[in-house]
């Protein structure tokens, strides 16, 4: 790192950030990407059929299918960048940035592998170092962030079932985030702290100390609140084939959309990075007291993938929900489970447990 | 007369919600695996370019004129199957041949131009059900296409050699016996 950093005749500490941030960013995009084809294939295999396996490099290659998002990102950029004449035009350009920035930014303070000592100097892996008094809070604030991307797309777009899209999906996303948040304040009581870091060690190795044992409820309801945040089905409501044809990005076509759909695969993987670290032990390694760096990448990169599938194959389970019933959901269901477990666990440690 | 509507009531396990989603997830996922480890030819997608199905016997496709060994067209140009076309895309027009020493003096007919507008025609099956001959079959091919309207129009030769590769027999382009020239009825 220092000779690298001498190299570039910067600080070993901005380097070291610089080579952070590239690194975090490019793989969730680069998983983000895979993951639309992901979807793809894995929703194919559910329904017995088979997908998107015919595109191949230089017409030759197939790598099953792969080569599919080549194909798409080919197609997408090379698309006219229709602009409909009514829209409200810098919204309209904003929006899917709009979209995608959050969706990337919430990564920021996940670690995603255990800290290691080189040469004196101890290097976390997150792109944010623990102890900046965001912690936990700040992968929330900016999940709420996300909001304005549908939204603002959905306004700018100047169509009514954009805007019906947006409207339900910003209600769906307000009132889920009330549960969600619920049930991480009751990860944060019974740790101590906000601080990823800090939330990781104190679950350790043993799968059974982990979060989700003590806490399934809170589990459970942070779990269904993703899928709002992340507008996936079962509570896709900013989109709706049947009703409000594509909802908030009807309009949007060429690299705007496929920046849109990006996004949405990025806040996929940010959602389950956030199930990973508070439930399920970030980068701890079951029954492996003091793993080794790559070890505990591992770890965290196979809990994070499973989880991204999980979103996936929940998808492809369950039908849609209907708005009223999901508000229900939200507010009958989810909030007072969300308060139940975080009295039960309050209840818990004021005697002692 | 009032419809009872019967309630399913659900058990409580099943109005926890989390377990039926569990259950199917399990569903889904089994669906997953056996359509992950099931070989590309067994799976239900037949991949066109690469795999053709197989049309079950008594399909009606493409047409095609049946001969004699030798090459004559068993069609005698009755014109039973194109009053029986119901898309009226059969036109035939007749000729006379003969070997007179076979034929002890009459003449025989052929048909010199047999045209069908693949176009127009509905695969109804009805010239094969009309034909006296049996000289015109449909058979399995449904890869009917072309670039342009014209190369839709499938003439005699054509028919006679829809299926000659297939079945292992000569392309043809002409008659074994030429037509005779039309005799003019001397009064
Ligand atoms: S299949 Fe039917 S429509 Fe086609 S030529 Fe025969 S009778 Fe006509
Ligand atoms: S194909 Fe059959 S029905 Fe049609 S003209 Fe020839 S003999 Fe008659």
């Amino acid at each position: 790192m220092d000779t690298l950093a001498s190299l570039l005749h910067t600080s070993p500490a901005l380097a070291w950030m610089v080579v952070k941030i590239v690194i975090v960013f490019s793989a969730v995009m680069l998983l983000a990407s895979v993951w639309t084809w992901v979807e793809r294939r894995g929703s194919a295999m559910i329904q017995d059929r088979i997908g998107p396996n015919r595109a191949a490099l230089f017409g030759r290659i197939r790598i099953i299918g792969l080569a599919q998002l080549l194909a798409d990102g080919i197609k997408f950029f090379f698309k006219e960048d229709l602009e409909p004449t009514d829209v409200n035009r810098g919204l309209f350009w904003l929006a899917p940035f709009l979209a995608f920035v959050p969706a990337m930014l919430g990564f920021a303070v996940i670690p995603f592998g255990r800290d290691f000592v080189s040469g004196g100097t101890i290097y976390h892996l997150s792109v944010l170092d623990p102890g900046n008094g965001m912690g936990m809070l700040y992968p929330m604030a900016i999940g709420g962030l996300a909001v304005y991307g549908v939204l603002v797309a959905a306004w700018s777009s100047n169509n009514k079932w954009s805007i019906l899209g947006g409207m339900r999906a910003s209600a769906a996303m307000v009132s889920y985030e009330i549960g969600m948040s619920l049930a991480v304040v009751s990860i944060f009581m019974t740790t101590g702290g906000y601080d990823p870091a800090e939330i990781i060690s104190a679950q350790g190795s043993l799968p059974w100390h982990w979060n989700v044992v003590p806490q399934f409820l809170g589990f459970i309801v942070f779990f269904t609140c993703m899928f709002a945040e992340t507008n996936r089905l079962p509570f896709d409501f900013a989109e709706g084939e049947s009703e409000i044809v594509a909802g908030f990005n009807t309009e949007y076509g060429s690299m705007k959309f496929s920046l849109l759909a990006l996004a949405e695969y990025a806040h996929l993987m940010t959602a389950s990075a956030l199930v990973v670290t508070l439930f399920f032990g970030g980068w701890q390694v079951p029954f492996v007291a003091h793993p080794s760096v790559g070890l505990s990448i591992l770890s965290f990169v196979v809990k994070l993938l499973f989880f991204a599938w999980v979103f996936v194959w929940i998808r492809w389970t369950l039908p849609r929900f209907r708005y009223d019933q999901m508000m229900r959901l939200g507010w009958k269901a989810m909030l007072p489970m969300s308060m139940v477990n975080l009295v039960v666990h309050a209840w818990l440690m004021s005697h002692g447990r | 007369m009032g419809v009872v509507v019967k309630k399913v009531e659900l058990s409580w396990l099943d109005r926890t919600y989390v377990w039926p989603v569990l259950k199917g997830m399990g569903i889904t996922f089994k669906h997953f695996i056996k359509q992950l480890f099931t070989p590309t030819s067994k799976r239900y997608t037949i991949q066109y370019p690469d795999m053709k199905k197989v049309m079950p016997a008594g399909y009606r496709g493409l047409h095609e004129l049946k001969r004699f060994e030798d090459g004559a067209i068993k069609c005698v140009a009755c014109f039973m199957c194109a009053e029986a076309c119901p898309a009226r895309c059969i036109s035939i027009e007749a000729e006379e041949f003969s070997d007179l020493n076979i034929t002890q003096g009459f003449e025989e007919k052929r048909p010199q131009v047999f045209k069908i507008d693949m176009l127009r025609c509905i695969y109804c099956g009805m010239c094969e059900e009309a034909c006296p001959k049996d000289a015109i079959w449909l058979r399995n091919d449904y890869e009917v296409a072309a670039y342009d309207r014209l190369s839709m129009q499938f003439g005699k030769w054509d028919l006679m050699n829809t299926y000659a590769e297939a079945d292992g027999k000569a392309r043809i382009t002409e008659d074994p016996m030429p037509s005779a020239p039309r005799r003019v009825l001397a009064m």
